[in-house]
């Protein structure tokens, strides 16, 4: 087996006296759909943070591609294309659906002052290669006809499949979805699935995601890991999982034996 | 004739009108686009001010490098106030802002060798000489009165719009580079935009120079203009002049600040004309404080009724 894109090892988060995250371990192998899942207050969420670089962690290691990132700043992970979406969509609304997408290229020349003072005729390429990915990407999710409106005026729905394209439009290798199916209607959703099974095929493109809907995870993932109480405490197969013992228990609030 | 019709009064208020204009650009860079609450900028103009006339004084600068010292000087102003400040949340990073500027307002006024202190810039070649900083300013201005054919107040009106105008025209053009957009997805959620790789503090630090060196140019017209200033004329009313005129305007746009000064600087020289009773009641010192209960209350009016500002978009404010 490879060596996996994302390797996380002991990692511990806590908030005051509440340990979030309690030395949390496991491998996302690379071209893998893998499932997080676990019961409310699992650590789910806190640990996407950690992750990403949007909260510290107080113990153990992350590594991405080899490369330790627990000690690096949210902008730089992203950077190294692993990028992420929030439970509730970070969409900027004052903000139109496209300058949302376009804002998400990567190493885009006319970001920088010196990019655009010194070589103005580069950045005007670059972004209009962006505005033509951009469009495509809309047209992926079908809000290409909303280009123009401010992203506020999205659904729910429709926000979670703008975040979506936005984070494909940084051309990340990794991709966190934070439960991408809640809120969103099941024909969208079901789109969404599709998108991802398609860009893992094509792209070979890593996702690991987090969803409470236990259906979508044991048809689309190939790898499902499951948290209690800030550890992991089963992974494997989806159907290795469903029978584990330890799972049914966490999920049925049954204190395990121990 | 009286004030009202005098044209030497009403091209004293375009010319204030004009540095205001400057002055706001910088808040509406900072926090029009970028939504940084900066409410020290009057330290910026201050910098700007003072490095050119201690220059210019002291070490017998040439003017305009003297100028363009108090703006790069203004700018690193800006870096030093934004490296320990700017990852600290929006409230208090306004509370170090303003105490940002008293500082330096207050270390100007005490440390009279080099700023001259709270006599101003007459005492900055010491006690019992009378310092000038702006002999090549006139000079300047008066090779633009005679090639245009101007009198001295419209020569500074022409000169003053112009900077004012190419300020404005070159804001507008940087909010719709890929750099603008940066700077406004901070505004709306600092969190996404670093989910989607991009340098928050970086691009806060950038918006604050650049809001910095335009609060240096104003402050050097402000020095212009007035041929002498003192460290009280850098009170922190003046950063809450320059929200105002941003507010009144309309918040993230370019253009909406020349209007915005204007409309302020017409109300804040008109409330001298309130003459009339119940006003002729009070006397002219009282009168003077009208104008910021005036320009209050348009505040609280525009908040009432249109709280996207003269100009800016209604639209955008009801978005969630």
């Amino acid at each position: 087996m490879s060596t996996p894109i994302l390797a996380v090892r002991e990692v511990v988060r806590t908030f005051g006296g509440l340990r979030a995250v309690d030395g949390a371990s496991f491998d996302v192998e690379q071209g893998s759909i893998t499932a997080l899942i676990g019961p409310n207050g699992a650590g789910k969420s806190t640990l996407f943070n950690v992750v990403s670089g949007f909260l510290s962690a107080e113990g153990g290691s992350v590594q991405f591609e080899g490369r330790r990132i627990d000690r690096a700043p949210s902008h730089r992970i992203a950077r190294r294309g692993l990028v992420r979406t929030f439970q509730v969509p970070r969409t900027l609304t004052r903000l139109s659906v496209l300058d949302n997408v376009l804002l998400a290229a990567s190493g885009h020349p006319g970001e920088r002052l010196s990019g655009l003072l010194l070589r103005p005729a580069r950045a005007r390429a670059y972004e209009r290669k962006t505005r033509h990915r951009a469009h495509e990407l809309l047209e992926l999710v079908r809000l290409d006809k909303h280009a123009q409106d401010y992203a506020g005026v999205l659904s729910g729905g429709q926000r979670k499949l703008l975040d979506f394209a936005r984070v494909l439009m940084t051309e990340p290798r990794l991709v966190l979805l934070d439960e991408p199916m809640a809120g969103v209607n099941p024909v969208l959703g079901r789109q969404l699935l599709e998108h991802v099974l398609q860009l893992r095929a094509e792209g070979g493109m890593t996702f690991l995601f987090v969803e409470h809907d236990l259906a979508v995870v044991m048809e689309a993932s190939d790898r499902v890991i499951v948290m209690n109480e800030g550890r992991v405490i089963a992974s494997g197969t989806p159907t290795d999982v469903r029978s584990d013992e330890r799972v049914v228990d966490a999920y049925l609030g049954v204190v395990p034996p121990t | 004739m009286s004030t009202i019709a005098s044209f030497g009064f009403w091209s004293f208020v375009g010319i204030v009108a004009g540095i205001y204009t400057l002055f706001a650009l910088g808040v509406q860079v900072q926090f029009g686009f970028a939504g940084l609450l900066n409410f020290g900028h009057v330290a910026f103009m201050g910098i700007g001010a003072y490095t050119m006339a201690i220059l210019v004084v002291k070490e017998d600068m040439n003017m305009w490098a003297a100028a363009g010292c108090g703006v790069l000087l203004a700018m690193l102003g800006g870096v030093l106030l934004g490296l320990p400040t700017l990852r600290l949340r929006a409230d208090y990073f306004a509370i170090t802002t303003i105490a940002f500027s008293e500082i330096l307002r207050y270390v100007a006024t005490n440390e009279d060798r080099l700023t001259g202190g709270s006599q101003g810039t007459i005492n900055l070649a010491g006690i019992g000489k009378t310092a000038q900083y702006d002999d090549q300013w006139r000079s300047f201005l008066g090779s633009v009165e005679s090639g245009l054919h101007v009198g001295g107040d419209v020569a500074m009106l022409i000169v003053v719009w112009t900077v004012a105008l190419l300020a404005v025209v070159a804001v507008w053009l940087m909010m719709k580079t890929p750099w603008g957009r940066v700077l406004k997805s901070i505004r709306e959620d600092e969190d996404a935009a670093a989910s989607l790789g991009k340098n928050v503090f970086a691009y806060k630090l950038q918006a604050l120079v650049v809001g910095a060196a335009l609060g240096a140019i104003a402050g050097l017209f402000y020095a212009w203009q007035f041929s002498y200033f003192s460290p009280d004329d850098f009170a922190p009313l003046l950063t809450f002049f320059a929200w105002m005129i941003v507010i009144l305007g309309g918040l993230g746009k370019a253009w909406t600040v020349p209007v915005g000064a204007i409309v302020f600087g017409v109300i804040f020289a008109g409330t001298r004309f309130f003459d009339f009773p119940p006003f002729s009641l009070l006397d002219s010192t009282e009168r003077a404080y009208l104008r910021l209960i005036v320009i209050g209350l348009v505040i609280i009016g525009l908040m009432l009724f249109r709280p996207q500002g003269i100009f800016g978009s209604r639209r955008e404010m009801v978005l969630e």
